[in-house]
């Protein structure tokens, strides 16, 4: 399966997300959020996207969810148009946004009830994707009874609930201590590789954004840009243990380097 | 790891006994405040007139409610009336507060209102009430009714003004419809908060009847303190005092209760107990399918 998408990604026919020269201004164009940004991220493709704060990374991802509309430029995702929110993009929060008042599997089961009616096939595809991150034991549990690690991966499992083939993730675990993001970055990318997606990551720690990425797009601020696209030629499945590797600490002194130059 | 164990069932069975000398504590200071008002007024310290002896008050409890039985008439008119305005009031309230919350347009020429409505002491409207809807149920239901409403409507309007962003984001980005959004994000995530100003709204009911029968003297348990103490029988006068402490306690505790379920998700007992039911009733779903 990991094989394929790789395959795939390498057939430059298979463009899923593609920017033109997206820019994004706020307060009538005096804050410039995002300036001409140019991509294209093929098919089960890994792009982090690394940043210091304000250098248009969230802007970046809610213009790719249709949250927010450019302000120039186009962005297609599967060849159409980006005009609203869609069925083929989903996106995840720095926090879990999880209703309180539904248990995890109800939680997990939103996105369905949103589209339509709730099937049973839907039920148990709902519960098969608490078990794959890691909750099976927990889907009658509520939010508060869960730790922030396991309401982020209810998060994950309602992210993917959503059938969608890309996803989007905003410092998913950004607010977790770092043994457990560690960990669900692990998780994460056997997931995303399981279900084959197409996955854009936002975080502020260039070393995470190596270690997931097939590419990071190093990001600056004041106007918002893509600085530099850095290409990760690291094999997968990754181990933790790899970064500390001559390879991966030369992937990050190149992005410090873009960062520090600024 | 054990011995942390240990420690702390140390700590609960201290802790237990500990509650219920603090229980025997509070008993015995309660008995030796009674005896002291007791004495007090025997020996003419504090002036039986005004302070009747706690005896002469337990008789009175045993006269108005048994012997001559009174009370009842009057408890059942002011309680008819309190959960008649309560209703009235806090639907108003929260269907108000609902209507302006969700419309930006009716908010911005509401609010001017609210402020003068929230700086007015609503009492002082009651003897207009009585004026422009005559005397009978009606105006003292009207009292309550605006002493109920208010608690409620802020209530519910900053309830479903201050839904959390990133949820209102989520829903946009699942592809929400607006009803779709207000059924499974807005009135839930005001529920709480609503369930906070309904308490508010039941405390402020008691004392809005009270005035209301204060005002209009005619019967209830308002006019029969003022009845019992301009005939100089205080004994009776906090016997029915003493009637609404209960029930204010009663209406607190029933207030608690009622939020455990209906918040529940914010009360650990809740949780558990839906988080069981929730199960069951899912695996009924899926092996009726
Ligand atoms: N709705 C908005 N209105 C006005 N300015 C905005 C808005 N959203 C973002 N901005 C501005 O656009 C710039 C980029 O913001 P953005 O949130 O994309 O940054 P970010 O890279 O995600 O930062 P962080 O790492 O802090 O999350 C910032 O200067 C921000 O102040
Ligand atoms: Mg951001």
């Amino acid at each position: 399966m990991e094989q394929q998408a790789i395959i795939e990604a390498n057939d430059p026919g298979t463009a899923v997300v593609a920017g033109s020269n997206v820019g994004k201004t706020f307060a009538n164009g005096t804050v410039v959020a995002l300036d001409n940004a140019e991509f294209t991220i093929p098919k089960g493709k890994f792009v982090s996207l690394v940043g210091p704060s304000g250098c248009g990374k969230s802007t970046l991802l809610r213009l790719i969810a249709g949250l927010i509309a450019p302000t120039s430029g186009h962005l297609h995702v599967h060849g159409t148009q980006v005009a609203g929110p869609r069925q083929d993009v989903a996106m995840m929060f720095q926090r879990a946004t999880l209703l309180e008042w539904r248990t995890a599997i109800e939680n997990v089961l939103l996105p369905t009830e949103i589209a339509g009616n709730v099937e049973d096939a839907d039920r148990e595809r709902a519960m098969e994707l608490l078990h794959l991150v890691g909750l099976g034991d927990f889907a009658f549990s509520f939010p508060a009874q869960l730790s922030g690690g396991m309401q982020q991966r209810v998060a994950l499992a309602r992210l993917l609930q959503t059938g969608a083939d890309v996803i989007l993730l905003d410092e998913p675990f950004g607010a977790l201590d770092e043994f457990t993001r560690e960990r669900l970055n692990v998780e994460l990318l056997r997931i995303v590789a399981e279900v084959g997606a197409t996955t854009v990551f936002v975080t502020h720690n260039i070393a995470e954004a190596i270690f997931l990425a097939d590419e990071v797009y190093v990001m600056t601020p004041r106007p918002g840009r893509i600085a530099k696209v850095i290409d990760v030629p690291l094999e997968r499945p990754r181990e933790l243990a790899i970064q500390t590797s001559p390879e991966f600490n030369h992937l990050v002194d190149e992005a410090r380097d873009v960062l520090g130059a600024h | 790891m054990a011995d942390t164990v240990a420690q702390s069932t140390m700590n609960q069975r201290a802790g237990m006994s500990l509650r219920t000398r603090r229980i025997l504590t509070h008993a015995g200071i309660f008995a030796l405040l009674l005896l002291a008002w007791e004495i007090g007024s025997r020996t003419g310290l504090l002036d039986p007139l005004f302070y009747p002896r706690p005896t002469d008050i337990l008789a009175s409890f045993w006269r108005v409610y048994v012997t001559q039985g009174n009370i009842w008439f009057h408890l059942y008119a002011s309680l008819g009336l309190v959960l008649a305005g309560f209703v009235a009031g806090s639907i108003m309230g929260i269907g108000l507060g609902a209507l302006v919350g969700f419309n930006p347009l009716v908010r911005r020429f509401i609010k001017p209102y609210v402020i003068v409505l929230e700086a007015t002491p609503r009492i002082a409207v009651a003897p207009l009430l009585i004026a422009a809807l005559g005397f009978g149920a009606q105006s003292k239901i009207a009292i309550i009714m605006l002493v109920c409403f208010f608690a409620p409507f802020i209530n519910t309007l900053s309830g479903v003004v201050n839904v959390n962003e990133e949820k209102l984001e989520l829903f946009k980005s699942l592809g929400a419809s607006k009803m779709q959004t207000l059924r499974k994000l807005v009135l839930p995530e005001a529920v709480p908060v609503i369930m906070a100003g309904e308490r508010l709204a039941l405390t402020a009911a008691l004392s809005g009847v009270l005035v209301a029968e204060f005002i209009q003297r005619d019967q209830g348990i308002g006019s029969l303190i003022l009845t019992y103490t301009r005939n100089l029988n205080m004994a009776s006068a906090f016997a029915c005092i003493f009637t609404l402490t209960i029930i204010g306690f009663l209406i607190f505790r029933f207030m608690e209760w009622l939020d455990h379920r209906i918040a529940f998700w914010n009360h650990e007992d809740g949780l558990n107990r839906n988080a069981q039911k929730r199960q069951a009733r899912w695996s009924k779903k899926l092996a009726t399918a």
